[in-house]
């Protein structure tokens, strides 16, 4: 770890995947210190922390930002009880509003929500309803994601069983598009797939990840992406204890160098994930001149079909090069 | 051997009613071959032939078989094969013999195809021993069955066997019968050879082995000789008989049945039917009319992948090799790109090519739908023949259709007569003659057996009838066809378009009535088994210019990931390369991507 030390400018720190609030106030502080410690930490940096309704209170919100914590990211996930049910998640609509109430109350000026549409049996007005009460607890970002169903889970068991029904990805497009507007009626600004923000509120942390930027992750199955190398650690607790008290690297499960077309294809993805678009010239150098004539005729045939668009220098996803924005990246991967 | 003790017989049985189980207990009598282990079957000698129950090449095998005076009897047993599509083969192998035992199940009675191969061994005078197999099976009713071979065959109680081929009970009496009622081989040694093929098969070492049966003179080996009809000269290589293993012999003489290496590169120069003469000295006339097995259906062949084309452009022309009856040319379809336009002798021959092109060349392929030839004439006068639904001209252009039409005869239990009427009638068959088959009322209540005699267009069998047959009659009923003649029809062609785009591959001809109801299957299909686009697809099925079925594919809307974060990237470019993957395999129909299986799902449709 020492190595990193000095060497990057840490910008943004992130507590979350997981629940980090199972730590006390004191083990972040402690955290906070180490990386201060080892690191070149830039001034006023962000610090976000995720935390679920249900599992803290005011004094324990409070405690964190006197710790230095400066951004909270709370899983609300819906503001419908029965979608919580479904989601089988543990709190209520109204412990989601109280929590964000007393992170308001704590201190934190820059709160974001995690929303979830495509819901089984969530309907569009169900969804018009959530947005309305997230909008008005004026949070300063919010992150809309679409259920992902997978197999193995309690979820997918209902409806292979036909308990609950399969969403209709037709509501869910409606859905999305719906957020989009209101949103953006509503003072929002989007900046990414799934991200929107106030404005000066973009969590700068996630735009590390789509820039293709070196991030570094500590933690169990946690993900570093450094001097083009992605790194994932184990996610089993006690391996990763054990490595700890090993060598430096004993923790890694999977290591993967990314170059050549494979990086040039992931930039390229990472960035259009970004409303700002991708600019040619920062993706392509003069060498990569088969590449560039290769994704020139895919960008003509993508703003074809209307989901790409272009001002010259900038190019970017249109509304429905979003939704449809798998049919944008696979295209562009090498062969 | 003296030729009075010669008898040369086949068995005629219909599918799974113990022919090969039959055979084996006779080998195994006959001191041939050991009881194995295993339930071997020694006739079958091909996995397909054993996997389906039935057998597609003729093979012959020779058994002695001493009766208790002392003498030992020469059994030649040729093996037929069962099914319609190979009733030239049928008819070749039963001119070979003298006699015949036919098989019938206790548990099932006549079948439909049974009674035909009958009638082309009594039209062969062929000495017919009728036996009532499986009697140790409980649900076994030999009175009845016993019935219907009195009604319908004209035999008497006392010229039936019963016998159980499996346990052994009552074979031995077989044995001894068809010693005294088989005649023995009438042809004369002193006469120029004259030999008939009834089977051949392609070896990679001795080239064409033909089957065969000397009916005059004798065959040497080394000698020269050559085929009457074909006209094809060979030299006899090496010759022999199977005992079941093959052994070599010097001389095959008249009356006997044997084999010989004949070097020839392809079963085609060597049919079955042609009757083999010596070089010098031949004889005059050949025994039977030599005949050429008409394809008549037809199916278009390509591989899955469009680079394995080669493959089997090399697969079928090995495969012709041994089955001088496919038929095929190369066709190209702008979606399904180069194969081959392929001509059957039936249904199951088609499934049987296939099946051996998958299995034996490890090809994965397309077949198009199957359909028949048909006769067009132009308003020119020009008379074309069409196989293939792209070859069909535009209805201005026809000044008439003609079509094959065969004789079907349906073997059922009375009780289901009203139901399969209805499903003959529905796809469009002339009703022809009723026969009730015996008055004994069966055990089952399912009454008592009728045989129902039909005309139909060919083009109507090949589609889901004989599914249709089946489950309407609980599996009881039985089918048979046999090849009338070309009939004038009323048909139109069906196209299907892909977002405004005609697929060949998907175009049929159909009656004008039907047109609406295959039309608006085939798009409700296509619908359900196209992935939605990026833009929507229009799916319509036209005849002529006029659109007689549509439904609408809607664009796809969404097929994002929604969360992508520093641990998910790699997670997510894997998905996307794996739809990258599935993209390749996509075919497509102008813009629209169409996965392989929506192709068969259509084409099986019917």
């Amino acid at each position: 770890m020492e190595q990193y030390a000095g060497n990057f400018l840490a910008r943004s720190v992130y507590f979350g995947g997981g629940t980090p609030s199972l730590m006390s106030v004191n083990q972040v502080e402690g955290l906070l210190c180490w990386i201060k410690k080892m690191f070149t930490v830039q001034s006023d940096p962000e610090i976000s922390f995720e935390v679920n309704p249900g599992t803290v209170d005011y004094g324990y919100l409070a405690d964190l930002r006197r710790a230095g914590i400066n951004r909270i990211s709370l899983g609300a996930q819906s503001f419908r009880d029965e979608e919580l049910k479904v989601l089988g998640r543990h709190h209520t609509s109204a412990e989601a509003m109280s929590v964000l109430d007393s992170a308001r109350k704590a201190g934190f000026d820059n709160i974001s929500l995690d929303l979830i549409y495509g819901i089984p049996g969530q309907s569009l007005d169900d969804w018009h309803q959530t947005l309305d009460r997230a909008i008005k607890m004026k949070p300063e970002h919010m992150s809309l994601y679409c259920l992902s169903l997978e197999e193995g889970t309690p979820l997918m068991e209902g409806i292979n069983s036909g308990e609950s029904p399969l969403p209709d990805p037709d509501i869910s497009a409606d859905q999305y598009e719906t957020a989009e507007n209101k949103l953006g009626q509503n003072g929002y600004c989007q900046y990414e797939i799934s991200n929107w923000a106030r404005k000066g509120r973009e969590c700068r942390h996630n735009k590390v990840y789509w820039r293709h930027e070196p991030y570094l992750g500590v933690g169990m199955g946690a993900c570093s992406y450094i001097n083009n190398v992605r790194r994932t650690n184990v996610s089993d607790i006690f391996q990763y204890m054990a490595a700890c008290r090993g060598p430096f690297g004993a923790a890694v499960k999977e290591e993967e160098i990314i170059e050549g077309e494979v990086k040039k294809a992931e930039a390229v993805i990472l960035s259009l994930r970004l409303n700002e678009g991708v600019c040619f010239e920062d993706v392509y150098n003069p060498a990569g001149a088969g590449a560039c004539q290769h994704y020139g005729q895919v960008f003509n045939e993508l703003t074809g079909y209307g989901l790409l668009e272009s001002d010259g220098s900038l190019i970017r996803l249109t509304r429905k090069g979003r939704l449809l924005s798998n049919e944008v990246f696979w295209r562009l991967l090498p062969d | 051997m003296d030729q009075k003790l010669i008898r040369n017989f086949c068995i005629i049985a219909h599918i799974d009613h113990g022919k090969s189980t039959l055979a084996d207990r006779l080998i195994e009598l006959t001191g041939a071959q050991r009881r194995n282990k295993n339930i071997d079957l020694v006739m079958d000698s091909m996995d397909l032939e054993r996997e389906r129950g039935i057998t597609i090449k003729a093979k012959a095998v020779r058994l002695n078989y001493a009766v208790p005076s002392g003498e030992v009897f020469r059994l030649n047993l040729i093996d037929t094969p069962g099914h319609v599509d190979f009733s030239y083969e049928v008819s070749r192998t039963l001119v070979a013999c003298e006699g015949a035992v036919l098989v019938i199940d206790a548990t099932q009675g006549i079948q439909a195809q049974t009674l035909a191969n009958i009638y082309i061994a009594m039209e062969h005078d062929l000495e017919i021993i009728p036996v009532v197999n499986k009697i140790d099976l409980p649900g076994s009713e030999p009175e009845r069955v016993l019935e219907e071979i009195e009604t319908v065959l004209g035999y008497k109680e006392e010229e039936v066997l019963f016998i159980s081929a499996k346990t052994g009970e009552g074979v031995e009496q077989l044995l001894k019968t068809i010693v005294k009622k088989v005649p023995p081989p009438s042809g004369d040694p002193e006469l120029p050879l004259r030999a008939l093929i009834f089977d051949s098969h392609y070896d990679d070492y001795r080239g064409v082995i033909a089957y065969l049966r000397v009916v005059d003179g004798a065959l040497n080996s080394g000698q020269k000789v050559q085929l009457m009809g074909q006209g094809t000269h060979m030299e006899v290589l090496d010759l022999g008989y199977f005992a079941p293993e093959p052994r070599t012999e010097e001389q095959l003489r008249a009356g006997e049945v044997g084999y010989i290496a004949t070097g020839l590169k392809s079963v085609a120069e060597c049919r079955v039917g042609d009757t083999v003469t010596l070089t010098k000295g031949g004889a005059r006339e050949p025994l039977i009319g030599y005949d050429l097995p008409k394809p008549m259906v037809f199916a278009g062949i390509y591989p899955a992948q469009a680079d394995e084309y080669s493959d089997l452009r090399e697969a079928i022309e090995k495969l012709n090799l041994n089955d001088a009856s496919l038929v095929f040319e190369p066709e190209s379809s702008p979606i399904l790109g180069q194969g081959f336009r392929c001509g059957f002798l039936g249904l199951l021959h088609l499934d049987i090519v296939v099946e051996r092109l998958e299995r034996e060349f490890s090809l994965s392929l397309v077949v198009t739908v199957p359909g028949v030839r048909f006769l067009a004439t132009k308003t020119s006068g020009e008379v074309i023949t069409v196989t293939s639904p792209a070859d069909y001209p535009d209805p201005g252009e026809i000044q008439k259709v003609e079509e094959p039409w065969v004789k079907i005869s349906i073997i059922t239990p009375s009780n289901f007569i009203g139901a399969l009427m209805e499903v003959v009638q529905e796809y469009e068959g002339v009703y022809k003659h009723t026969e009730y088959m015996g008055q004994f009322k069966a055990i089952d209540e399912a009454g008592q057996r009728v045989r129902l005699e039909y005309e139909m267009p060919l083009r109507s069998m090949l589609t889901s009838f004989y599914d249709y047959l089946k489950s309407r009659s609980r599996g009881y009923a039985s089918l048979d066809h046999e090849f009338l003649g070309y009939r004038e029809a009323k048909l139109v062609k069906l196209d299907v378009l892909v977002n405004e785009l005609k697929v060949d591959a998907f175009s049929r001809i159909v009656p004008p009535h039907k047109a609406y109801e295959v039309g608006k299957a085939m798009v409700a299909k296509l619908k359900e088994v196209i992935p939605r686009q990026m833009f929507k697809i229009p799916v319509q099925a036209a005849v002529g210019g006029r659109i007689v079925a549509r439904e609408d594919i809607s664009a796809r809307r969404k097929d994002v990931l929604s969360k992508c974060y520093g641990g998910d990237i790699t997670r997510k470019r894997k998905l996307l390369e794996k739809q990258k993957e599935g993209k390749k395999k996509m075919r497509m129909i102008g813009r629209v991507e169409v996965p392989k299986e929506a192709f068969l799902e259509v084409m099986k449709l019917n």
